[in-house]
């Protein structure tokens, strides 16, 4: 897509920047008190999250929140990307769908151990991140949409391909084989599929991987991303190298990708093409965009909606009217997201709260 | 290789020509990815099965463009004029959620089993042609694809809309301050995109039959013609278009196990090489 095309746009966009899908109010910059309070926040909600099981009384339910959550891990890379660098995929099941082949075949061909080929399947999904990131991320708005596109589905035609099916398994996919010593995270493989084994497992690489990518998106290379994002010229003329910064912020968001892959991958005990699927790549990508990319419980909120929505509607088929339609009126009435337009929503009651709060304790304005 | 294989690929790059140029003009006017256009394509293939099992298929040739045309204002109405100051990857992905609402609603309608529609008696016997005997009704297709591509051709040239649409295409603002009415041009454009994306599905439902994925498998084709013939070039579409086809269904012949692979490899090789496209403006 050319400049030209763009920039009139960009221009006229003045009053509508509250429409934006990416708006939020500046949230960079880190110091350590910010570090450490963001440290307890994840602790807290680690400790919080682990006692789900016990809370969740159903097998199932708790089955749907996990894949709700595995979901999750994979809109949060999308929405990073998107909230951070502006640049919106649409092929992100690339490396989620290669982290969960790899692990795969590693386990069942390769003969590898679960473990081993976990981290191999991440290794693996990033590495092809960096690989098509450093061809992609150049290409701006929807070039980058239709090239992140053609990459995730080439790599679905190459996956069922006949003459694949001795390594991918082609349409019937490929089922794990691990030995029954074999162990990773301290789980054998019935223990992996099991639910209420399995959760702690998702939950804490929900949390590592969303406390990772704030403290990313926080840190300098955030704020070099958000200046890249707002004028890609400008930054480039100022000295900042603009390549670099869009590329790793590619590559983490692929590896968030390939580790949701690799845990889906391990749970499932199965893979289908289904995981490099344009089904997939479109879903987490809503996912993400409902929930409200600029936010980081946004895309997890709108991923495990999305789990349970399917459940309930995934019967007659209607799911995908809902989504559509979630979609559209999220894009044209809620920018932001359910998250994102909640938080706006409670903005001035927090703002007031917050008031009070400081003059109860004789606060000046502006002292935390 | 023979002319037979080559009249298939022909056949199947009409249908692409005439869909990507649609996609085509509604990117150049409003700078919108229509990913509803498969679901448009779908669309006009349901309506023209239902025309065609009541009354008859000729008379689905003039019933579909209608319907669509009016599905294309609306199109234009709710989305594309409202939202046209919003980026355009969010006009963007509400098309695309557009077409899951317009795709689930053809399953409500119609079903989701393959719906077969019979070409009209005259068409379906086979003729030769140039030595070799083919079916008539794909020689049928090429020549509709043939008389449209020419019309097009010589409206965007010679009318005045066409000049508009071709003026609002390369430079929406000045045209605009120029005394253009862009909402208007977009009007037609959208609603003629749409009328040929429906025309295409009608085209395409004897020879292809009718199922509810048809819109999403040619989509992918359409968005890699339009971007490899160089965003908002509508000749660079349509002979992308062509081109594919063609390769297509003659790679499916030559190298039948990587032909799948043959459009994404065209769209990232030619994406790479020339970001705008083939015959796409040049710029920074």
């Amino acid at each position: 897509m050319s400049a030209a095309a763009t920039d009139p746009q960009n221009a006229a966009r003045t009053d509508a920047d509250l429409g934006r899908l990416d708006y939020a109010p500046i949230d960079v910059g880190l110091g350590w008190r910010l570090l450490l309070r963001g440290l307890i926040v994840a602790a807290v909600v680690l400790v919080l999250g682990l006692q789900v099981p016990s809370v969740v009384s159903g097998t199932y339910e708790l089955s749907l929140l996990t894949e709700g959550v595995l979901l999750g891990i994979l809109a949060l890379g999308i929405g990073f990307l998107a909230h951070r660098s502006g640049l919106v995929s649409l092929g992100h099941t690339a490396f989620y769908g290669t982290a969960a082949y790899l692990v795969a075949i590693g386990t069942s061909h390769w003969g590898m151990g679960a473990g081993t080929a976990a981290l191999i399947g991440v290794l693996g999904g990033t590495l092809l991140a960096v690989a098509i990131g450093a061809l992609v991320v150049r290409t701006p708005g929807m070039g980058f949409l239709m090239l992140t596109l053609a990459f995730g589905q080439a790599l679905y035609q190459l996956c069922v391909l006949t003459s694949m099916r001795p390594v991918t398994g082609a349409y019937d996919g490929l089922t794990l084989k691990m030995s029954s010593t074999a162990s990773v995270f301290g789980l054998d493989q019935a223990q992996l599929s099991e639910q209420t084994s399995f959760w702690p497992v998702a939950w804490i690489a929900l949390v590592l991987v969303a406390f990772a990518l704030w403290v990313v998106g926080r840190s300098r290379l955030g704020l070099v991303l958000e200046a890249i994002r707002e004028n890609e010229e400008r930054a480039r003329f100022s000295g900042y190298n603009t390549y670099l910064p869009r590329l790793i912020a590619f590559a983490v968001s692929g590896a968030s990708a390939s580790i949701a892959g690799v845990l889906f991958a391990l749970h499932a005990s199965f893979v289908s093409p289904d995981v490099l699927s344009f089904a997939t790549a479109g879903n987490s990508l809503i996912a993400a965009i409902v929930g409200g990319i600029a936010t980081l419980v946004g895309p997890v909120v709108g991923a495990i909606l999305y789990i349970f929505t399917q459940n309930e509607f995934g019967s007659n088929g209607n799911v995908e009217l809902y989504t559509g339609i979630a979609l559209v009126v999220v894009l044209a009435f809620i920018p932001g997201g359910i998250v994102g337009g909640f938080s706006r929503l409670l903005g001035p009651v927090r703002r007031a709260l917050a008031a009070r709060v400081r003059a109860m304790l004789g606060m000046r304005e502006g002292q935390a | 290789m023979n002319l037979a294989q080559l009249l298939n690929g022909l056949a199947l790059g009409a249908l692409l020509m005439i869909l990507s140029s649609g996609l085509a003009m509604i990117y150049g006017l409003r700078g919108v990815m229509n990913f509803a256009h498969g679901a448009l394509y779908m669309l006009g293939a349901y309506v023209a099965y239902a025309t065609c099992t009541r009354v008859s298929w000729w008379l689905a040739l003039l019933v579909v463009p209608a319907v669509l045309a009016i599905v294309g204002a609306l199109l234009e109405l709710t989305t594309f004029r409202r939202l046209q100051r919003r980026s355009p990857i969010e006009v963007g992905l509400v098309t695309f959620g557009l077409a899951l609402i317009v795709n689930r609603i053809v399953i409500l309608i119609w079903g989701e089993e393959t719906l077969p529609v019979n070409a009209p008696k005259a068409l379906q016997g086979s003729v030769t042609f140039l030595g070799t005997s083919y079916p008539a009704y794909r020689l049928l297709i090429i020549g509709v694809a043939a008389v449209l591509a020419i019309g097009l051709v010589l409206w965007l040239s010679r009318s005045r809309t066409g000049l508009h649409v071709r003026a609002a295409s390369h430079d929406t603002e000045t045209s605009a301050v120029l005394g253009i009415n862009v909402d208007r041009v977009s009007m037609t454009v959208v609603a003629l995109g749409a009328a040929l994306a429906g025309l295409a599905g009608a085209l395409a439902a004897p020879d292809l039959s009718v199922n509810p994925e048809m819109g999403q498998l040619i989509l992918i084709n359409v968005l890699i013609v339009v971007v490899v013939g160089g965003i908002g070039s509508i000749g660079g579409a349509m002979l992308a278009g062509l081109g594919l086809g063609i390769v297509q269904t003659i790679g499916a012949v030559l190298v039948p196990s990587v032909a799948t692979l043959v459009p994404y490899a065209a769209l990232i090789v030619v994406l790479l090489w020339r970001p705008t496209g083939l015959a796409g403006k040049r710029t920074a």
